[in-house]
């Protein structure tokens, strides 16, 4: 039966191709904004959990009460242990240490004299690891403006303002001029092998990227850390899940009595993150469901007008002795047909659009060249599990239901009357 | 106008179908106005702020102050230049004193820099009147992400230590009287305010600014000399751009909203061609030109995109109103991000919007309904008037 | 690097002035400080000393070996711990300059690093540069006697004399009276707010002259027991050749 209405509508191009195509691009479209939703509604927090806040963040209480200023006398130590503890016990969280620092860099000139100083924002990330989750968590290789990743210790890579600002070559030497965790001041010679930018004003001003074990030399931290990140592995944040965590985590780490014990947070925990990732997916919640509503009578209307002008040819089959039954659960079968045909299409296509920009991003930088920093003016979608699913419901159920309308008219009519419409 | 009345009862009578697009269109014109509107209202807030309480007509900074390196603020003071005195004078000018300082709140130690402003000052809308509130021998003012951050409260007191011009060691308490409500980390964050007066005789720099901010009423600036102007584009250059660059966005969500318009008109368009090709063979063959029937067609679309603006207008515009007066929560924590982003975002609707928006629209969905149209162009009447499509 | 104890040393060479076998209640306060500052800037000193550090995380310990000549020109080299040995410090007058063997820079700290702690002490870079001539720049007044760790003290008040350019706006020194050795200093900012105090828990006898064994630097504005700092060995009236205190000797 399906085989046979399959041929038919294989055949009988008016009777699939442009259905099917009006479902495609319907689907598509959802697909597509669907996932640059999520994209900008990750975006919104994105960049917080991802340079700042992680899913989770474990400190100590007393750097906690702090935090603003990451105070590094406060910081973790014995990090390599947690570490190990963590991972085992949540093996799926990706777990990252860093450390927050100041400092002044100081370029030299051709006789190791200070040519130039500028104060600096240090991250000190896992760099230097072939399989460092920061490359995909700071997408670095993305942001990278010249030069190239750091390979060998001591490597750095500074943000691309900064650099140009201060003048600092590429493979030169530049010290770093900062406090220890016990308060000594520490010089430290860094290469500069490459410049980042990321789109973040404040950031891009004066940052400077740097290898934790560098960090750990250079700031007298061996074994400690500011902060342990902890991500859900495709980077996408689940609220509830995060809250839990952290509450077992502290249940089971944390000592009020020890200034020093750790203590994690999830996202939404800090300020007021919570709030604007609440309204952001609200905010995206609605749009989609906005969409997907208007999609679906869209493409109801598309299937209502399918099932209308076939009124002819279910007068002929009316008149062949057909069921009025048979023949409207022939055309919802037709209907689901279209319906898979096209979600399933829609969903390729907006699938394989959503990744390409997720992963290249469309690049509305030209539009902006009158600005006279550089800015990230790209567009990134995010595909999520779901997007695999979203478009199905006004590409199936919206085409489906349309048909189940349309239908009802067959037994409102007397066959004799879908039988005159034929008239071909 | 014949037309126009036979499009209208032509639509009317779609029943179900026109009231479904109608509705589809209608969204896309609120779902555009209003994610245009939170770009917008976001820009002009912070753009507002930033004029209100940071930048207001421009700046005055004396040479070698850059905002952005700290090195340069130890040696960034010097004598107000005669004409900026001037300014002062007729109150279209406050000049600012900035200073390097450490703060021990809590008894932890804490750099920050120490701004000086004439409480008096009208220049800039923050509330430095607070610090005429002189009981305390140092009344001082921090923003309020300056104050959640580090936990500091109204009526809290701590030292305040910094050097004066002799490298001599100063160190007086300081007393909390106002938090100031801004958005702008700029005069926010890393600082408190304390009475200019108080500060040039502490730290022994009378008659000494570091920058002087300008009433936006003031034409014809004078030139000082060792000093540098910064008008407002230049300094609002930063929240311009990151604007701009979510512009793109903005672009990227349209196209597929059109996209769905598109569809929306396309296909009830072709399938009223099909529909009612007996209807326009009848036309034709009463003798109606095929371009008035096409006419006929473009123009039922059309309405379709007119009766959405009303729509549209029925629901969307409490809606919107409602979004503008109450706004959007987001976060005010957005020090990383170095520009001012409000806490409560309120979406901005301009006239040129709504009006573009609808033009854009209804030049979208006038395209997209004689296209289909065009084939009546090639319909033979007779046979379309057998109801064959050729 | 040795911050605290330079500005210790700039207290600690004024200490030794009191020894001076003069009886005090000959003198004005004017002469007292100007033997202060005849004693301390003609006189070489190359001294071996301890730092200790009690932190939130425990406590730290820094030994280093100095080189002084006057208040104006010190170099300091770094002992240990592994960690800080071999760094250098230059101080010519109002600049500072560091050299780090790891690093092999010469860089000269300015601007806002000189607020930093140093070696995560009580004591500043700013407290290192501090270099006073007492009787130039600061006015005396013997305000009085008291009993100070069961010694019998003059009370010393130093007060800025107008337009010179110090760090202290005014200084208090508890003088021992048979002894001359200062057994505490508090400093004070211009608003005549206690920033900084120097106290000294065990005194020694080198060549004769009493000197301070053991003191505290203590920040009062900071939590914390302050910064302890114990001089192993001093030797005074050294000749020390003048290219010490050059750049070039940092990198030697």
């Amino acid at each position: 039966m399906i085989r046979f209405l399959l041929i038919g509508l294989l055949r009988d191009r008016s009777r699939s191709l442009f259905p099917v195509l009006m479902v495609s691009a319907g689907v598509f479209l959802t697909v597509v904004l669907y996932a640059y939703i999520k994209g900008m509604v990750g975006d919104m927090v994105d960049a917080s959990a991802r340079f700042d806040t992680g899913h989770v963040k474990i400190v100590s209480r007393a750097y906690h009460l702090r935090e603003s200023q990451a105070p590094n006398d406060l910081a973790l130590l014995g990090v390599d242990d947690l570490l190990a503890t963590i991972r085992t016990i949540h093996p799926r969280m990706v777990w990252t240490p860093r450390i927050r620092f100041g400092g002044l860099l100081d370029v030299p000139d051709a006789n190791g004299e200070t040519r130039a100083q500028g104060p600096v924002a240090g991250l000190a990330i896992d760099l230097l690891n072939k399989d460092t989750p920061e490359r995909n968590i700071l997408k670095l290789d993305e942001s990278l403006v010249r030069g190239r990743m750091p390979e060998q210790p001591d490597e750095i890579l500074i943000s691309e303002t900064f650099g140009r600002k201060l003048g600092v070559p590429l493979d030169k030497n530049v010290t770093l001029m900062s406090a220890t965790m016990y308060g000594s001041m520490t010089l430290h010679n860094f290469t500069v092998v490459g410049t980042v930018h990321f789109g973040m004003a404040a950031l891009d001003r004066q940052l400077i990227l740097v290898d934790i074990n560098d960090a750990q030399r250079a700031l007298d931290m061996t074994d400690g850390a500011g902060e342990i990140l902890g991500f859900k592995p495709e980077l996408d944040y689940a609220d509830q899940e995060m809250r839990i965590l952290s509450q077992s985590f502290n249940r089971r780490f944390n000592s009020a009595e020890d200034e020093f014990s750790p203590i994690m947070h999830a996202l939404s925990e800090k300020d007021l993150l919570g709030e604007i990732l609440e309204m952001t997916n609200i905010g995206g919640g609605i749009i989609i469901a906005v969409f997907v509503f208007a999609m679906s009578i869209v493409l109801w209307n598309a299937g209502l007008m399918n099932g209308i002008r076939r009124y002819g040819e279910i007068g002929v089959r009316l008149a062949m002795g057909e069921s009025k039954g048979d023949v409207y659960r022939s055309m919802i079968v037709e209907a689901v047909c279209i319906g898979i045909i096209g979600s399933v299409v829609g969903t390729i296509f907006g699938i394989l659009t959503a990744y390409w920009l997720q992963y290249h991003g469309l690049d509305f930088t030209d539009f902006m060249r009158q600005s006279t920093m550089l800015m990230s003016g790209v567009i990134r979608a995010k595909v999520t599990p779901f997007s695999y699913v979203i478009g199905f419901f006004p590409g199936l159920l919206a085409s489906v239901i349309g048909t189940l309308f349309a239908g009802i008219g067959v037994f409102q009519r007397q066959t004799a009357q879908l039988f005159k419409e034929l008239e071909v | 106008m014949l037309t126009l009345r036979l499009a209208w009862r032509n639509i009317t009578g779609a029943g179900l179908r026109t009231w479904l697009n109608v509705g589809v269109l209608s969204f896309i014109y609120v779902l555009v106005i209003w994610h245009q509107g939170i770009l917008l209202g976001m820009q002009r807030h912070a753009v507002n702020a930033m004029i209100s309480d940071e930048i207001s007509g421009g700046q005055f900074w004396c040479r070698g102050y850059d905002p952005f390196d700290p090195l340069t603020i130890e040696d960034s003071h010097q004598n107000i230049p005669t004409d900026l005195l001037s300014l002062i004078d007729e109150e279209t000018a406050t000049p600012i004193l900035v200073r390097p300082g450490t703060i021990y709140p809590k008894n932890r130690m804490q750099s920050i820099l120490i701004k000086g402003i004439d409480p008096d000052q009208r220049i800039l809308d923050i509330p430095s009147s607070d610090l005429q509130d002189i009981p305390h021998r140092l009344p001082v003012m921090v923003g309020k992400t300056m104050a959640r951050k580090n936990g500091l409260t109204q009526g809290e007191e701590f030292v305040i230590r910094w050097r004066d011009a002799d490298g001599t060691f100063d160190a007086i308490e300081g007393h909390i009287v106002s938090i100031m409500d801004t958005i702008v980390p700029a005069i926010d964050q890393g600082q408190i305010w304390v009475p200019l007066a108080d500060l040039q005789e502490l730290s022994g720099m009378a008659k000494q600014a570091t920058l002087v901010v300008v009433d936006q009423q003031v034409r014809g600036l004078p030139a000082a000399k060792n000093w540098v102007f910064k008008d407002q584009a230049n300094l609002l250059r930063d929240v311009n751009d990151m604007v701009n660059s979510k512009r793109g966005g903005a672009v990227f969500m349209y196209i597929i909203l059109m996209f769905l318009a598109m569809l929306a008109i396309f296909d009830t368009q072709v399938l009223a061609i099909f529909r009612r090709r007996r209807e326009i063979g009848t036309m034709m063959a009463l003798g109606m030109p095929r371009i008035r029937v096409i006419g006929l067609f473009t123009l039922e679309g059309i309405l379709l995109g007119i009766l959405a603006i009303g729509v549209a207008a029925v629901y969307g515009i409490p809606a919107l109103y409602y979004t503008a007066q109450k706004g959007l929560p987001i976060s005010d924590d957005t020090s990383d991000w170095g520009f001012a982003v409000a806490s409560r975002l309120f979406p901005a609707y301009s006239a040129a919007l709504i009006t573009g928006t609808v033009a854009i629209v209804m030049i979208t969905i006038t395209i997209v309904s004689f296209l289909p149209s065009r084939r009546i162009a090639k319909l033979n009447p007779t046979d379309a008037l057998k109801g064959k499509l050729t | 690097m040795n911050a605290i104890y330079m500005t210790a040393l700039s207290c600690f060479c004024l200490l030794v002035l009191f020894f001076s076998p003069v009886w005090a209640e000959d003198l004005s306060g004017e002469e007292i400080l100007k033997r202060i500052d005849d004693n301390f800037l003609s006189s070489g000193s190359i001294s071996v000393s301890t730092m200790i550090i009690t932190g939130r995380r425990g406590t730290r310990t820094i030994t280093s070996r100095q080189w002084a000549q006057g208040t104006r020109k010190t170099f300091t080299h770094f002992l240990s711990p592994p960690r800080e040995k071999g760094t250098k410090m230059l101080k010519i007058e109002d600049a500072l300059w560091i050299y780090t063997p790891a690093t092999d820079r010469l860089i000269k700290i300015a601007g806002h690093m000189l607020r930093q702690s140093l070696m995560g002490s009580d004591a500043s870079y700013e407290d290192f540069m501090e270099d006073p001539e007492l009787n130039k720049t600061y006015d005396v007044n013997i305000s009085g006697t008291e009993t100070y760790l069961d010694r019998a003290c003059y009370v010393l008040e130093l007060t800025a004399k107008p337009g010179s350019k110090v760090a202290y706006h005014s200084r208090k020194f508890w003088v021992d009276k048979e002894r001359f050795l200062a057994l505490r200093e508090d400093l004070f900012a211009k608003s005549g707010k206690l920033l900084k105090k120097v106290t000294i828990q065990e005194v020694f006898r080198v060549d004769g002259r009493w000197y301070p064994k053991r003191f505290t630097f203590k920040d009062v504005l900071k939590d914390g027991d302050g910064t302890q700092i114990i001089i192993d060995n001093i030797e005074l009236d050294a000749e020390i050749p003048e290219y010490m205190f050059s750049k070039a000797a940092l990198r030697r």
